[in-house]
């Protein structure tokens, strides 16, 4: 295993295994529950009443929990894992400390996702797009966010700032600017109403995916790849660019959520704007990432390479779908239709999720001790990979339809009635999907002891990670020139 | 790495932090900050002085609606879109946003905007959807929530009133703000060239929604003939949860509405009535209009409902007793019902719900009888045993069957 191989040379930065282990878990359950919520409300829109409707398994609750469950209990938790493994060999320093990371996390599962979920189904909760939680679990979030920032940072400033890794950069910003961020969307409208705190609204919205989720993706992303390429990133140059330029626009977007709104025209206009710019700036990156992953494949030997390159190529066309939803010709169309919900799924469940998923699998081939079963991860990238082409397929052209029919003069409720065979077929694309999900927990669950280094051997090899990436390598081996 | 390039690394890293925090502030400033002071400025300059905010009941009802996700289905916010308007009415105007903590435009439309919901359906047929919306609108995938209810839609629990309070709450305000209200917003906006911002005022009606039923209204002229499959498709799409399979009042969503649905099959309706109360519903009952419905759709369920009604030959009248119904309904029922039972009395002004118009619709006996015997719930309509006898009862039941015009 290339970074291991090189630290040995020097002394090796202490990874808490069993934070990151612990974390894994926590986020592959909390994610088999948050798509438990998401099949149950799909099936509610084919048989409304089927479950017999009590209040806590009403539609709009599961649909809280589903969307706060994925952005809290799976990213979340997945992002973690990946940090405690991460940082330490990103700056050479182990993390503050392992004691507040089991704080860390008993607040973010128990005091933050699993309360959360109960109190949206007990009722409490905040009609708000990703801040559904109510405001107490807020509170928690912030704190969590703050401790967060206390375990993860120190290591970076301590090391110095000099030899800075894409990814350390981005780990930075994301945790730096959630917590800036987080209560735009989550207090904020709360105490300004109506319009006004619509337009705070739409920042979080898009904060929440562009500084929390992205960031911490592409931080992954950018590990993976070099690590288990053996060859460095293609530009650091471009590296540095689409950092920037993602920091700078995609807080700008957020107004693009309520266009042909009562919201001033020309922040409507600006945040179109930044929403086409974006779609640049990811061109620039993923065009940096492909680069990098030359070589390798469209489909890489290694699981988690595997993962982070689809992760990649979904990054992309999400993201260009993006640019083009916002634009007032499209949106004015598809806006409020299912082409969105296809949209979100192809952010959060294919480019977050493998970015997540290839980040864990990653990790858990370096735990010596962890159980990892490589032909169970094989199952879930494949059938993770048809589940979403099928899901955001028919979701997109759903979307197309509804659109189409509200154009018309026809009677609302023919929209619906075209709409279920499309929802017939998302609640199908489950199976796969939740096939996928129970064989990623099998492969981090079965299989021997030790497995993942065996695998790390035969897709990759282990080469001294200076041949790999000699940016990472200076900085894990703690080597100053 | 000698110490200047340190140095320099370390005030690039400071440039790149501030620069950061810069980027963030710079948004906030830009898409919250300034646009808040906008809306701000806007809100203070159109709206009308005090505008109605929301009851105790409205407000407890916004947190069900919260809590409940509705928001999550039904957007309350109508785009400055030619679409959204036909479908809904007036864009929705900063001002009309000012009670709401926090906002609930919502991210997604299964089921319609919901901006100008009051007024546009009845209590009691809310409270018949709430409790099971399949029962009214048999293809709808709304969830049902029985939990507000005592076990039927007649017993709605507070949570349900107080859900209904709000829900006919939306829109409200700018609705009593009327012309003038309308008129000084347009004034304030002093917006004359700006095409969209325009657009609010410019909507043909401030609540569109094709369902609203109104007192008065033209109704084009049906085609016909329709096409009775097609009739009876729709009809047991849009009509027969409440006026029941066969039209007789009797589908599952009835038993909460009153007046109770009207029985299709104890009525000979007139196409023009039809088409009439198809456009504009029945204001003050549970009856929507159908103005999404197509001309030639409209007629196909006009030709389905004439169908419904079993044509039997009734006994015509002896001479005397059509001359006592004739003066028991001048002295009784001609004040509201009118002189030529065309349901245009001199005492229509006062009453909620307009009384039958006879010319466009021709009771059966037994249901005029009934109708006679136990009023009309929910309407104006008493039950006229206790002032007329047997004899005159069964007389003004026949007399007002010879009003009807719309035989062919």
């Amino acid at each position: 295993m290339p970074m291991m191989e090189a630290s040995k040379a020097v002394a090796a930065p202490r990874v808490e295994a069993r934070l990151v282990y612990a974390h894994g878990l926590a986020a592959i359950v909390t994610l088999l529950i948050s798509v438990s919520f998401g099949i149950l409300a799909s099936i509610e829109l084919l048989a409304p009443d089927l479950a017999g409707n009590p209040p806590w398994l009403s539609w709009g609750r599961l649909r809280y929990d589903h969307t706060q469950g994925i952005l809290f209990g799976w990213l979340g938790n997945a992002f973690f894992a990946f940090l405690y493994h991460a940082v330490p060999l990103l700056t050479g320093r182990p993390v503050v400390s392992a004691r507040l990371g089991q704080w860390l996390f008993g607040l973010w599962n128990f005091a933050v996702v699993a309360p959360g979920w109960v109190l949206v189904l007990a009722g409490f909760s905040q009609p708000l797009e990703w801040a559904e939680f109510p405001m107490v679990i807020d509170a928690f979030v912030v704190l969590a966010l703050v401790l967060a920032i206390i375990q993860f940072l120190p290591s970076f400033f301590w090391r110095g700032l000099e030899d800075l890794y894409v990814s350390s950069w981005y780990v930075i910003g994301a945790l730096v600017f959630t917590l800036l961020a987080y209560p735009m969307g989550n207090f904020v409208p709360e105490l300004v109403p109506g319009a006004r705190g619509a337009a705070f609204s739409g920042l979080w919205i898009h904060d929440a995916v562009g500084l929390y989720v992205t960031p911490l993706a592409l931080a992954i992303i950018y590990f993976v790849i070099p690590a288990a390429t053996r060859r460095p990133i293609f530009s650091h140059f471009l590296s540095m660019l689409g950092f920037w330029l993602l920091f700078f626009l995609y807080p700008l977007n957020g107004t693009h959520h309520y266009v042909f709104s009562v919201i001033p025209m020309s922040a409507q206009i600006g945040a179109i704007t930044a929403s086409a710019l974006l779609g640049v700036d990811v061109i620039i990156v993923v065009t940096n990432l492909l680069l990098s992953l030359r070589g390798s494949g469209v489909f890489p030997r290694d699981v988690g390479l595997r993962f982070a390159a689809m992760s990649t190529i979904f990054y992309l066309v999400v993201s260009i779908q993006g640019s083009v939803q916002a634009q007032m010709a499209v949106n004015q169309t598809v806006h409020f239709s299912d082409w969105v919900i296809g949209h979100s799924h192809l952010a959060m469940l294919g480019f977050s999720t493998f970015a997540a998923a290839g980040g864990l699998a990653h990790v858990w081939q370096r735990i010596p001790w962890a159980r990892y079963n490589a032909r169970a991860l094989d199952w879930s990238y494949w059938l993770l990979f048809s589940g979403v082409i099928l899901m955001v397929t028919d979701l997109t052209i759903a979307g197309l339809v509804e659109a189409r029919l509200w154009q018309s003069a026809a009677p609302w409720l023919d929209s619906v009635r075209a709409a279920r065979p499309y929802w017939f077929i998302r609640t199908g694309s489950a199976i796969p999907i939740a096939a996928g999900f129970i064989a990623l927990l099998a492969g981090f669950t079965t299989g021997p002891r030790g497995a993942g280094l065996k695998s790390v051997e035969r897709t990759i090899g282990l080469v001294p990670v200076g041949k790999i990436a000699p940016r990472l390598a200076r900085v894990a081996s703690g080597a100053s020139s | 790495m000698n110490r200047d390039s340190r140095r320099l690394i370390r005030m690039s890293y400071l440039v790149a932090s501030v620069a950061g925090v810069v980027f963030f502030a710079m948004s906030v400033a830009l898409l919250g900050v300034w646009p808040g002071r906008v809306l701000e400025g806007e809100t203070r300059a159109m709206s009308p002085p005090h505008p109605l905010g929301l009851t105790a009941s409205e407000r407890r009802g916004r947190a069900i609606y919260s809590r409940e996700g509705c928001a999550y289905c039904h957007t309350q916010q109508i785009r400055y879109l030619h679409s959204d308007m036909v479908r809904f009415g007036a864009p929705t105007l900063a001002w009309e946003t000012r009670f709401d903590y926090p906002h609930l435009w919502g991210p997604r439309r299964i089921g319609p905007d919901l901006a100008r919901e009051g007024r546009t359906h009845s209590e009691d047929w809310h409270f018949a959807h709430l409790f099971a919306p399949r029962a009214l609108a048999p293809d709808s995938v709304m969830p049902a929530y029985p939990s507000l209810f005592d076990g039927s839609p007649d017993r709605p629990r507070q949570e349900a009133r107080d859900l209904v309070q709000y829900l006919e709450s939306l829109g409200r305000a700018r609705e009593l703000a009327g012309p003038e209200g309308e008129a000084h917003a347009r004034a304030a906006c002093n917006c004359p060239t700006d095409e969209m911002a325009q657009m609010a005022f410019h909507a043909t009606e401030l609540n569109a929604n094709p369902a609203r039923a109104r007192r008065q209204g033209s109704a084009p002229k049906l085609a016909a003939p329709g096409n009775r499959d097609r009739g009876m498709q729709l009809y047991l799409h849009d009509c027969a949860g409440c006026h029941g399979s066969r039209g007789e009042a009797d589908g599952p969503g009835a038993s909460g509405l009153h007046p109770r649905p009207a029985n299709l099959a104890g009525h000979e309706y007139s196409v023009d009535r039809l088409g009439y109360v198809l456009w504009n519903g029945v204001s003050g009952t549970s009856m929507q209009g159908w103005r999404d419905l197509s001309a030639e759709d409209l007629a196909s369920l006009a030709q389905f409902v004439r169908g419904l009604h079993a044509a039997q030959q009734e006994p015509a009248l002896p001479q005397n007793l059509a001359d006592l119904g004739a003066r028991v309904y001048a002295d009784n029922c001609a004040q509201c019902h009118g002189e030529h039972g065309a349901g245009d009395g001199s005492a229509v002004p006062e009453l909620r719900i307009a009384p039958a118009d006879f010319r466009g619709a021709r009771p059966s006996v037994a249901e005029s009888l009934r109708a006679l015997r136990n009023g009309v719930e929910g309407t104006q309509m008493a039950p006229w045993t206790g002032r007329l006898n047997e004899a005159e009862l069964s007389a003004v039941a026949y007399y007002v069957r010879g009003f009807f015009q719309g035989a062919q």
